[in-house]
């Protein structure tokens, strides 16, 4: 079983490796792989240097950030709630992310500084976190915070398409607010990687060594910490680590959905459910996938975004996933 | 009440109507039977001696209080078998065996020994969301036993066991009290009940009976708590062949 963990992480760095390339290579000026890394070494042309350094690294850093925290985030929260439908947004981070982007594009907060839609939507996540905590602290069981969830992105999606209705008129603002909802990792800066690649890493970082205690998490709370899991305190690192996860990558890439959710089951499907492989693994695949469904949106018309490719690849596998486990 | 030779001691233990002022002290090496009616409060017990629930009162184990004891010691001195037995992640049998070893820095030991006495060898690779309720309630006993702990508190072991497992674990309860172990499990059948050293009657949350169970499983106790009649009789006797 070790070689063939090593073998996954293997296969799964290539590919992610293969995806940066491709990634810094393709887009309205195709580079060779030898350009892509005279570029990067601070050699061959100017145009070549100015695309690698300053627009596809900040986007495929990005991209990294955004899947691996997300997928690091479903992860966790299949864990926690012990259901492999169980996705990073089922608590309402995102939506309450998404709420507080749109609210600082309706006034108009792009055009003041580039910090302040990812730091609204920080703030909506962190909101939408702290309801969770309340909650949680009230020592809710996970059925009582996944019904919970559902209402606070009722909650959230309300105010939401409000702010949206508003902005209908103003068309430059309301395609600024489509274009967020449907997350993307173009047009990213170093501002953004700064904003989202140190911390989810860190908190990716954090989250490897819960790999034991989640696998006995995910077999039944009581008997867990029956066999000396601290169950209260690995509850409140799975929920704090992964909203945070899912607040930082909404922030920088704006709603990508279905990446918490297939990529830890499909690996799961792969490899088993030992989280202490499944949990790099997924951090390796989240990446690799949000950089490969970005490569499309590069070439497609603009309404083909990241979230939508990873929607276009996630509902019909959610919907054969639900064919092979009948409800 | 609580005193030093007892290996696990309750005192005053309430929880809302579900226990009520219950105290109770046992030596090491005793094989002891919980029963009661539906709602009683023999899981309630349980989970409470366990501390995985807590309540009013309070618990010593060797004579050391329950609250005061780190998660790793309790989980290298208490194993406890719950009632549910579902599996959402397909982990192997014996993966899931291992994690009897967590609070030991997961080292394998007794890993083999207790997927053999419980017949489970055979599954050892099997995803354990393609067995039975009874395979799976074999596999989680396993874990339990895995522990090495010498208090092990099981809920209704045997509910979905065939009749020759169901024997099996009894025997393998008592071959662990012989080890010096104390096993308290709960149980609906009064008549497997006079196989254990002692055996501790609860209705409607309360202790009514505690000691050996020609003493305490009178006709008169089991009309009063039960509501049935009782009366020694010759009948079918199943046994594990010698």
């Amino acid at each position: 079983m070790k070689g063939r963990t090593f073998g996954a992480m293997a296969a799964l760095s290539l590919l992610l490796l293969a995806a940066v390339l491709a990634s810094l290579a393709l887009g309205d000026l195709n580079l060779k792989p030898m350009e892509v890394l005279r570029a990067l070494a601070g050699h061959g042309d100017d145009l070549a240097r100015t695309v690698v350094w300053d627009i596809r690294l900040p986007r495929t850093l990005v991209g990294i950030a955004v899947g691996a925290g997300l997928a690091a985030s479903g992860v966790a929260m299949q864990a926690f709630f012990r259901n492999a439908l169980a996705s990073p947004g089922l608590l309402g981070v995102s939506a309450g992310g998404a709420l507080g982007a749109v609210a600082a594009l309706t006034l108009g907060g792009a055009a003041v500084s580039i910090w302040t839609v990812p730091g609204a939507s920080i703030l909506g996540a962190f909101l939408a976190t702290g309801a969770v905590v309340l909650l949680a602290r009230r020592g809710a069981s996970p059925e009582h915070l996944l019904l919970s969830g559902v209402a606070l992105n009722a909650i959230f999606g309300a105010g939401t398409s409000f702010l949206l209705a508003l902005s209908a008129g103003q068309f430059q603002v309301s395609g600024q607010i489509l274009f967020w909802l449907m997350g993307g990792i173009e047009n990213r800066t170093w501002e953004h990687v700064w904003i989202g690649l140190p911390p989810i890493l860190l908190g990716c970082a954090l989250m490897l060594p819960l790999g034991r205690p989640m696998n006995l998490l995910s077999l039944g709370e009581p008997s867990a910490q029956s066999l000396g899991v601290d169950v209260k305190r690995l509850r409140w690192q799975l929920i704090g680590l992964s909203t945070i996860l899912t607040a930082l990558a909404t922030a920088v890439g704006g709603v990508v959905g279905f990446v918490g959710l297939v990529v830890p089951h499909l690996l799961r499907l792969a490899f088993g459910p030992d989280h202490r492989r499944l949990l790099p693994l997924s951090m390796l695949g989240g990446a690799s996938l949000v950089l490969l469904c970005d490569l499309p949106t590069r070439f497609l018309p603009g309404g083909v975004r990241l979230g939508v490719m990873t929607a276009l690849l996630g509902g019909p596998f959610l919907l054969w996933m639900l064919r092979r486990r009948p409800c | 009440m609580l005193t030093g030779g007892s290996v696990l001691a309750a005192q005053g233990l309430t929880l809302g109507t579900r226990l009520r002022d219950l105290s109770l002290s046992l030596e090491p090496g005793l094989l002891v039977a919980v029963v009661g009616p539906n709602g009683a409060g023999k899981s309630t017990l349980l989970q409470v001696l366990a501390g995985l629930l807590p309540a009013q009162g309070r618990i010593q184990w060797n004579g050391r209080e329950l609250a005061r004891i780190p998660f790793l010691e309790r989980g290298r001195a208490m194993a406890w078998l719950g009632q549910e037995s579902q599996a959402e992640f397909a982990f192997p049998v014996h993966e899931v065996v291992a994690q009897g070893r967590h609070a030991w820095g997961d080292d394998g030991r007794g890993v083999e020994a207790a997927l053999a006495a419980l017949d489970i060898g055979h599954l050892r690779d099997r995803p354990i969301t393609q067995l039975s309720g009874g395979e799976r309630r074999r596999v989680f006993l396993a874990r339990a036993l895995a522990t090495g702990a010498p208090l092990q508190l099981w809920d209704e072991p045997t509910a979905s066991l065939d009749v020759r497992h169901g024997l099996e674990v009894l025997k393998l309860a008592k071959g662990l009290t012989t080890g010096g172990a104390t096993l308290l499990v709960s149980l609906h059948d009064l008549r497997t009940a006079f196989c254990f050293d002692r055996v501790l009657v609860l209705d409607q949350g309360a202790l009514v009976g505690f000691g050996p169970p020609e003493q305490v499983l009178t006709p008169e106790l089991i009309h009063a708590v039960f509501r049935v009649q009782a009366r020694m009789a010759e009948s079918l006797i199943l046994e594990l062949p010698s």
